[in-house]
């Protein structure tokens, strides 16, 4: 054989072999329970993340003080086996249970949760959720670091080096005194002084420890026309004592709030106020700790391992207290991204529970014959809407506003553009227990051409052309093109569209560049606070310029309101001046799309569209609807059909 | 031939240089950044995570610090998610480049053979057939060949898994659709490679010497017309073996392809950073060989 040929050839054969190495490294035997995570999460700490995806799998791996059930996601017990709410509504004290163990066999005490919550209101965590725990007093100026303190507190001021005996990724060494004064750099502009961005660069914090003055500049350097003898710290903050959150002794939690909060119990058992391990976190440090080999963590699951972009594979945690509660073994989270494979793939049987199809996908779900047993879609909590900027002409007249609500036809939107979608005409959805949502009023083309006329456009002349801002995806481009020609049509406005990629999109949003913009809230907890808070004056998710005085009394002292009855009538009452002013126009409810297969028992529909895994466990012999097909509805879904022909102008 | 291989790697590094500068700064003219989300960041939290990732140092110290960071090999962490651009390149790389090469493998048989008949039938029924299934693998985009290729072998007659990773028939549907642009190429470009050659006086005497057709294409023909060919292919495998981010979504395939896209997408500076030189590297390195491999097939070629 001529040596070129036989060089070929070996190199041919060592590429074939690579592939086979490579594809028989993937090669794994299948999950008790497959389904599709949607996507590659962002990170395994429960601190840092945001997403329902990253959500799915922190919910299994971790467990707070209590947890949500399946069905109706009440608070159960968690790692607190029982509590005690106070009369006043404030203070909850949570017992722990003593075979609470971590994955690694350790227990699982009052101090892990103590750690937990000081990291997660800490600004240097980076917990975009630190808000979620701002009901427990003193911690939103606890988040607010040096911001957040004011002469005559208690403080603690971290160094910039952990103590001697620390593990190796400890935070730096903290100091404890009390604030006695705070000193501006001489000769500095007062508009720096005042620039939040800038607020520690130009003051030098003086902190009386154990009798002696002691001076500290945040950063890690202390610049040239700081005072003499000013130390460097890494942050000053409240003293975490102060922060309404302590261990009683190891094995009792207390909280106390700012104000009566109904849903805090909600709230714990939210997947970012999960505990993590401290010896796991400070010992491999930031990026290295979440890794499969070093995890530690004490929920219903451990990891086993995680493949980027491929599958993150859970197994059952040996030393969880509840184990003989858990029916599966092994667990793989797909990070599918694609709907059409994700659909593909569970109509193969190789995934078991996928979170969503297409439209249009649903719609022929939804006409199936013989119907399926395996799609039930349900109300979601969560509004599609557009708002209004009210601050540029004509928006800052409510005629206008409301005139362009009412001459809106949802139907037409729900029908063209989706599959199974509910019309909104209230901003927190339909489906609590105990709140019925005020509603704007329904299309009135006639009502919205004199509310028009009235603000000085009679048939839309003089009226100045407006532009709907969407962020570029295909369902948004054919309801904000709808909605143009509604508008068109009935009030004979001029009206445009425009597209942005998601960056640009969010920060037109944040500096209301914009006339009318699409936007999207899917609530956080079950309550309709969630939604309404998002509208005060200048609320840092407000961003429509809107503001109304009474509105935010209400909100303030809906907050402070103890009487659950009284409360709800002060948040449906914000309501109805929303809907009355609508700086934001509602256009459809959120519905859930997940199809689970028959044999998969113990999966709810629920508002939070949230499902826990532990809950779950497969049964192939088992014959009949399982839960998640003979659950009661939150609201009957039907897909909407167009008018036969002539109907349609 | 030493010190033209040295002299090229010169070039690369000041090639990868170049690519750095400008990815550095074309990245930072877009608007937004890493962090924007529907909800507004505090103050606080958004003054850390620019101080974490040194976003509020002035632009040249960033681009130095970046730049000695990628001098050491080390690509950074991904600004939105826990794990390390070079953790992604180990995980996604070998699975690129294992459906890369399949698919390569498969273009370059399917391709060369293709090529060669319609070039020694010249304008028969197979030539003029072949050239035109050529003709539409190369106007088709992949994803509508995946779709088809979907429909028929996974939903229709069953043979193959739609999606996913870890097994070798689930590699055959997403390296068919990857390799098929490629074969269509490859059979052009060789048939005319083959058809040049073919009219060159060394044919004639080939034959004139009374050498076998087969021997005459095979032996003497073939190692010339591949020029063209293996010149196409040294940027069609850097190509290939970062993936391909349409086939990887379809197939639900772990490789690095969708990263490039994605990283864009978030404004992950890091990611993009990393996967843009690695691109560059591998785009570098496969033309050097290509430029190699000429010295081998063709005597009149000389490494200067």
């Amino acid at each position: 054989m001529p040596p070129r040929l036989a060089f070929a050839l070996v190199c041919l054969v060592a590429m074939l072999g690579g592939v086979v190495a490579v594809v028989k490294q993937g090669q794994l035997p299948p999950a008790d329970f497959t389904f599709n995570n949607d996507t590659e999460i962002e990170s395994l700490d429960p601190a840092v993340v945001t997403g329902q995806p990253e959500g799915r799998i922190i919910d299994e791996l971790y467990e707070g003080l209590v947890k949500l059930g399946p069905k109706d996601r009440k608070p159960m017990p968690g790692v607190a086996e029982r509590w005690e709410v106070s009369d006043d509504g404030l203070t909850y004290t949570f017992h722990l249970r003593r075979d609470a163990k971590w994955s690694d066999g350790s227990p699982v005490t009052a101090r892990d949760f103590v750690y937990s919550m000081r990291r997660f209101l800490d600004p240097l965590t980076l917990a975009e959720y630190a808000y979620q725990a701002w009901y427990l007093k003193n911690a939103k100026r606890y988040s607010r670091a040096a911001r957040g303190v004011e002469i005559g507190d208690r403080v603690e001021v971290e160094l910039l080096e952990p103590s001697a005996d620390a593990l190796p990724f400890a935070r730096g060494e903290v100091l404890r005194g009390e604030l006695v004064g705070v000193e501006t750099d001489p000769g500095v502009a007062a508009e720096m002084l005042d620039d939040p961005a800038k607020f520690i660069d130009y003051r030098t914090f003086v902190v009386s420890i154990d009798g002696e003055e002691q001076r500290f500049r945040i950063g890690d350097r202390v610049p040239a026309r700081a005072p003499t003898g000013a130390k460097p710290c890494r942050q000053l903050t409240l003293d975490f004592a102060e922060v309404g959150f302590r261990a009683i002794d190891d094995y009792t939690v207390e909280t106390v709030l700012e104000s009566p909060t109904p849903y805090w119990l909600n709230l714990l058992g939210f997947y970012p106020l999960a505990p993590v391990n401290q010896r796991c976190i400070e010992t491999h440090g930031p990026a290295k700790w979440t890794e499969a080999e070093n995890l530690v963590t004490n929920g219903p699951f451990r990891l086993e391992f995680r493949r980027l972009r491929d599958r993150i594979r859970l197994r059952k945690n040996p030393h969880y207290w509840n184990r003989d509660g858990v029916a599966l073994e092994t667990i793989d989270a797909l990070a599918v991204q694609s709907l059409t494979t994700s659909f593909n793939l569970y109509e193969t049987g190789k995934v078991d529970w996928i979170t969503k199809v297409t439209p249009l996908i649903a719609r022929e779900l939804f006409e199936a014959e013989p119907p399926r047993d395996d799609f039930n879609p349900d109300a979601q909590f969560g509004t599609y809407f557009y708002a209004f900027n009210v601050t540029r002409k004509p928006f800052d007249d409510p005629r206008v506003r409301q005139a362009l609500v009412l001459a809106l036809d949802r139907e037409e939107i729900v029908t063209t553009a989706c599959a199974g979608e509910l019309p909104a005409r209230s901003f927190t959805p339909p489906g609590l227990p105990n709140y019925d949502a005020p509603e704007c009023p329904d299309t009135n083309v006639e009502r919205a051409k004199e509310l028009l006329a009235e603000a000085g456009y009679p048939d839309g002349t003089g009226f100045p052309k407006i532009e709907i801002l969407y962020n570029y995806e295909q369902q948004h481009q054919t309801i904000a093109e709808l909605i143009r020609k509604q508008w068109r049509r009935n009030l004979g406005i001029d009206v445009s569209t425009r597209n942005e990629e998601w960056g640009s999109f969010l920060s037109s949003q944040r500096q209301q560049k914009y006339d009318v913009m699409r936007r999207a809230w899917i609530g956080d907890y079950l309550d309709p606070n969630t939604f309404l808070d998002l509208f005060v004056t200048d609320g840092e998710n407000n961003a429509t310029g809107w503001g109304d005085p009474e509105y935010d009394r209400l909100i303030r002292e809906a907050k402070a309101e103890a009487d659950p009855e009284v409360r709800i009538e002060m948040l449906a009452e914000a309501e109805r001046i929303l809907m009355r002013e609508v700086p934001i126009m509602p256009i459809y409810y959120y519905v859930s799309r997940s199809m689970v297969k028959p044999y998969v028992y113990g999966w709810y529909n629920n508002l939070e569209d949230r499902h826990p895994l532990w809950a779950l466990s497969i049964d192939r012999t088992a014959t009949g609807p399982n839960d998640f097909m003979s659950s009661e509805p939150v609201r009957e879904i039907k897909l909407n059909r167009r008018e036969p022909e002539g109907a349609e102008q | 031939m030493i010190s033209f291989i040295l002299r090229r790697l010169g070039w690369m590094l000041i090639t990868l240089w170049v690519v750095f500068t400008v990815s550095f700064f074309l990245m930072r003219a877009v608007p937004g950044g890493p962090y924007d989300s529907e909800r507004a960041l505090e103050p606080e939290i958004e003054a850390n995570i620019k101080r974490q990732y040194n976003l509020d140092l002035p632009v040249h110290e960033q681009y130095w610090l970046r730049m000695k960071g990628m001098a050491s090999g080390e690509l950074g962490s991904s600004m939105k998610k826990d794990y390390t651009v070079n953790r992604l390149v180990r995980e996604g790389l070998p699975v690129s480049a294992a459906l890369g090469l399949l698919a390569l493998a498969f273009a370059f048989s399917v391709g060369l053979v293709a090529g060669i008949v319609s070039a020694v039938f010249r304008g028969s029924v197979a030539d003029v057939s072949l050239m035109s299934i050529a003709t539409i693998g190369i106007a088709l985009p992949n994803f509508v060949v995946a779709g088809f290729a979907i429909i028929l072998f996974v939903f229709t007659l069953r043979w193959l898994p739609a999606a996913g990773w870890g097994s070798l028939d689930q590699l055959v549907l997403p390296a068919l659709c990857l390799g098929a642009p490629y074969a269509a190429y490859v059979a052009r470009i060789s048939r005319t490679g083959m058809l040049d050659v073919l009219g060159q006086d060394f044919i004639r005497t080939a034959r004139a010497k009374g050498a076998s057709p087969f021997s005459v294409v095979v032996k003497h023909a073939l190692p010339t017309a591949l020029l063209p060919v293996v010149s196409f292919l040294g940027p069609a495998v850097a190509g290939i073996l970062t993936g391909s981010p349409v086939i990887e979504q379809i197939f639900a395939i772990p490789g690095l392809g969708w990263h490039f896209v994605q990283s864009a997408i978030d404004k992950d500076y890091p990611i993009a950073m990393g996967l843009v030189l690695l691109y560059t590297t591998l785009l570098y390195s496969m033309n050097l060989i290509v430029d190699l491999l000429y010295g081998v097939l063709d005597p009149r070629v000389e490494w200067k």
